[in-house]
């Protein structure tokens, strides 16, 4: 990879506000952060025309001056119990700006699985500070070096989680200087362990960054139905990483519902390790005015006999900006994959983009996989069609819009998150229409 | 289709590449090396006009400050551009009256290769540009098209007789900095086809440019101008091969179309450069082409076909700039690599105008140890209303060593666009051919009927000598590949 520095300047602004943070005193995660931190120097932010970066433009993000959180960040009981699943109201754990808020949490149920990062065991330890050496995306590296501590949540072999957690991440804006914010949750499962997991990212006020990574290491036969709702303020950024590992027969199960806003990119990093392990990664946005959601994945086939499933809808509207990127890379001896990947943007007005990249690297020669994408706007047949049935026009196609996106969030497991969306999301459509 | 039965011994004979020969003529070679001397040099050799001089110069200090590109997924050796000669042609002592003039030993290699030069015989009704190594050394049937109005000859000659067209269209679609072997193209090279279709004419016959690099340790630069001015409709074709060589040789040409309201480009070509030896992946051609036609004028169009069966390395993607109203683009490409062969090429396709059209069929074989990426941008800008794109790019792997990659990248800034996009990869399975076989079809046959089905939609754009030979160049290829 060759990356050349933007300006050297908006690096060495965050190397400053790191000297800051070892000032404050040693964390507990000092060693990794120090990995994390030269990693992020030999990456160095993307220029315009880093493969990684095609669509998304950091520029803005990049030259803002950060500050740290200062710790006195307060969030009402009400705030926390509002955004809380009724389903979840037993199983919730509550990051408050990146840092895990044991008050506020409700982690009765779960108490025995969570245990801080830094005093994880040597098996997560030695694969936290090799991932920290070969990061390939140097906002991961960025947040890694800033963290100062995390969480491990571990479901040991043979275990079911009854009932469904919830991660909550509030992040307080700073009206005096932007804050950057660093979550970091390692999920550890065991042999033929279950979980399911809703994810809610939400902000009280514009002017945070929160730059998110977590690590979901599935041992064989484990199962894990994932689903994250973005919703953060409008005047945010929103970075996050996920990275997958699946052993023999594991199976994740992922949905994405994003709101956006001014940056939001989540990034995938999936191998699929062990034969007979299966991903699925779905994704719906839904942009107005300057919103924009980009979305990067790449699917490392490395065993024979996986599958894995892509399907992403975009809703552009105003001056919005969608994107996705995503590869799918079949390893050598990776016979009998069955791979596909299928992006589907809707373009309601002239001035959004919507860009995708869905790419194929195929080094095995028994395989099947597809890719497709499709960019387009309301069908005129079909809006004609509602209307000589009766529907106003403004009836007719908010019906079309909304059932473009209803085909992912249908897909989501909890009737609850599919009813919030359902609620706020595709709201969002109905303001515009006129 | 043909139906001849050969013998798997034959078939197997011929699989080798048998355009590997060199001819022994005498030629003027300019020493290795590049400066702006020899730049200088190779445009005082031509006599060119003081513009293309200093076009010339532009683009050379341009291509000073410019890095060899690193995006594209192939790997090759670094290319030490000073051990390159820029200039090689068969040595000529006066200007030629006929063709019986031309050196008898070029006129066999010609021969050897199937391209019928010789304007007695009128085998087909085919015009031909012969180019060897760095010069034009044959252009047939002129006076047959000067009668229409049609201008075809070689780049130098269009210089000297047409330099005002040169002069107006040269550059304008491929700018002297438009990417790193552009730059270096503009700076030297040497020869290629002009040709200019005058309002409201349909050419009379397809007209053809025939490549050969003979030199070792030359690098072939070629540029060709096609303009096709209003109402008017030209089919090109573009053959190339190269003697077999240890080493590398460099082919870096400039391809440029423009079209005016009405008019029609059809350009195709079956590019048989030599690939390196099949076990080693020693010597070939890299072949490192820039080819860009722009709709310039409502209504018209370019279309693309390419047939990529040869080159070491190949790095080319013809391009359609549609910015009239109402223009269309289109790309068919078949490309097949085997042995050690590495290909990245594909199609951009800017949608500038209202309701433009464009549509990519890529299909991908590769077999052996070789890689095959199909790489395309579908490109919609703020004012291009109601554009459509259809692109599909399907791959077929032939053995567990190859690889198939996709990178298609689609931006679209306008709402009323459609645009789909799909792809799929399969191989050409045991069973498919177990199944040709019990219904009593021999392997080759079964090989041969699966590759053509699954090419049919290009090779249906080809004209018919050039389907023929281009499906029996990829069955022949893939002989040994399978099984």
């Amino acid at each position: 990879m060759t990356d050349t520095l933007v300006e050297s300047s908006a690096e060495s602004a965050f190397l400053d506000l790191h000297k800051k943070l070892l000032e404050q005193g040693r964390s507990a995660l000092a060693e990794l952060q120090v990995t994390a931190l030269s990693r992020f120097e030999e990456l160095g932010f993307p220029h315009s025309k880093h493969e990684m970066y095609t669509f998304v433009n950091t520029k803005g993000l990049v030259a803002t001056s950060f500050s740290l959180p200062d710790g006195s960040a307060s969030v009402s009981e009400d705030f926390v119990a509002s955004h809380i699943y009724p389903d979840c109201k037993d199983q919730c754990l509550v990051f408050i700006d990146g840092v895990f808020d044991r008050g506020l949490s409700r982690c009765e149920g779960v108490n025995s699985n969570l245990m801080p990062l830094s005093e994880a065991d040597e098996e997560v330890k030695a694969y936290l500070s090799e991932t920290a050496e070969n990061e390939n995306d140097v906002f991961a590296s960025l947040s890694t070096a800033f963290c100062d501590e995390g969480l491990v949540f571990k479901v040991e072999a043979n275990t079911q989680i009854s009932g469904t957690v919830q991660i909550l991440f509030v992040s307080t804006g700073n009206t005096a200087g932007s804050v950057m914010h660093t979550p970091r949750i390692v999920w550890q499962l065991g042999k033929l362990s279950e979980i399911k997991v809703i994810e809610k990212f939400v902000g009280t006020e514009g002017g945070y960054f929160i730059n998110s990574v977590q690590d979901w290491l599935l041992a064989e036969g484990a199962g894990v139905s994932y689903t994250q709702v973005q919703m953060d303020s409008i005047g945010s950024w929103h970075f996050s990483k996920v990275r997958v590992y699946l052993n023999r027969n594991a199976r994740f199960h992922s949905s994405n519902a994003s709101s956006g806003n001014q940056l939001a990119r989540h990034h995938y990093e999936v191998r699929l390790k062990e034969e007979g392990s299966e991903i699925r990664l779905n994704g719906v946005s839904v942009l107005d005015d300057k919103e924009q959601v980009h979305n990067f994945v790449r699917i490392h086939h490395e065993a024979p006999q996986c599958i894995s499933h892509q399907h992403f809808k975009n809703i552009v509207n105003g001056h919005a900006r969608s994107s996705f990127d995503g590869t799918v890379i079949v390893c050598q001896g990776a016979q009998l994959t069955s791979a596909d990947q299928l992006v589907n943007n809707l373009m309601l007005s002239n001035d959004c983009h919507a860009n995708n990249k869905p790419n194929l690297m195929i080094f095995a020669d028994d395989v099947k996989c597809t890719h497709g994408v499709t960019v387009g706007q309301i069908d005129e047949g079909q809006w004609f069609y509602l209307q000589t049935r009766g529907l106003s026009a403004k009836a007719a196609k908010e019906l079309l819009t909304r059932s473009f996106a209803k085909s992912i969030i249908e897909t989501i497991e909890f009737p609850e998150v599919v009813e919030e969306l359902n609620d706020t999301l595709l709201k969002k459509l109905e303001a515009r229409n006129d | 289709m043909s139906t001849e039965q050969n013998s798997v011994s034959d078939i197997l004979e011929d699989n080798t590449y048998k355009y590997g020969f060199t001819t022994d003529v005498e030629s003027e070679t300019f020493a290795k090396g590049l400066n702006e001397d020899v730049v200088r040099a190779i445009s005082k050799k031509k006599e060119e006009p003081q513009f293309m001089l200093d076009f010339r110069l532009k683009a050379f200090a341009k291509w000073k400050t410019m890095k060899e590109p690193e995006w594209p997924n192939v790997h090759y050796p670094t290319i030490d551009f000073q051990n390159i000669s820029y200039y090689s042609a068969p040595k000529q002592k006066k200007v030629l009256a006929s063709l019986d003039e031309v050196d008898p030993e070029v006129m066999r290699t010609f021969e050897k290769l199937g391209i019928p030069l010789d304007e007695q015989k009128k085998l087909a009704n085919v015009a031909v540009d012969a180019v060897f190594d760095s010069v034009s050394v044959a252009t047939t049937h002129k006076k047959k098209l000067m009668e229409v109005g049609i201008i075809f000859c070689p780049m130098s000659e269009a210089l000297k007789e047409y330099p005002e067209l040169v002069e107006q269209y040269l550059g304008t679609v491929v700018p002297v900095g438009d990417n790193f072997y552009a730059a270096l193209n503009s700076a030297v090279f040497t020869d290629g086809s002009f040709v200019y279709i005058p309002p409201d004419t349909i050419s009379p016959m397809e007209i053809s440019t025939y490549f050969r690099i003979n030199t070792e340790e030359t690098g072939q630069f070629e540029r060709t101008l096609i303009i096709c001015a209003e109402n008017s409709y030209v089919s090109y074709l573009e053959g190339c091969t190269a003697p077999q060589f240890d080493t590398n040789q460099l082919h870096a040409a400039v391809v440029e179309l423009v079209t005016m309201e009405n008019a029609e480009i059809k350009y195709s070509t079956v590019q048989n450069w030599y690939a390196g030896d099949k076990e080693t992946g020693k010597g070939g051609v890299f072949n490192f082409v820039t080819k860009r036609g722009k709709c310039q004028g409502d209504n018209s169009k370019i279309s693309w076909t390419q047939v990529e069966t040869g080159s070491a390395i190949t790095w080319k993607y013809p391009s359609c700039i549609l910015q009239g109203d109402n223009t269309v683009g289109e790309f068919y490409s078949v490309a097949l690599t085997n042995g050690h062969m590495q290909a990245d090429t594909g199609t951009k396709m800017i949608h500038l105008g209202k309701n433009t059209r464009s549509s990519i069929i890529s299909k991908g074989i590769s077999a052996d140890y070789s890689s095959n990426s199909y790489r395309g941008q579908v490109k919609v800008g703020k004012n291009a209303t109601n554009a459509r794109n259809y692109s599909q790019c399907d791959s077929m792997l032939v053995g567990d060593k190859s690889s198939a990659h996709t990178f298609p990248y689609i931006e679209t800034a306008n709402s009323s666009v459609q645009i789909e996009h799909e792809a799929s990869t399969s191989k050409i399975s045991e069973e498919q051919l177990f199944y040709f076989e019990s219904r009593g079809i021999s392997r080759e046959n079964a090989i041969e009927a699966v590759i053509s089905g699954f090419c049919k939609e290009v090779f249906k754009q080809l004209p018919m000598e050039f389907a023929v030979e281009a499906q029996k160049l990829l069955t022949l290829k893939l002989e040994d590949s399978v099984g």
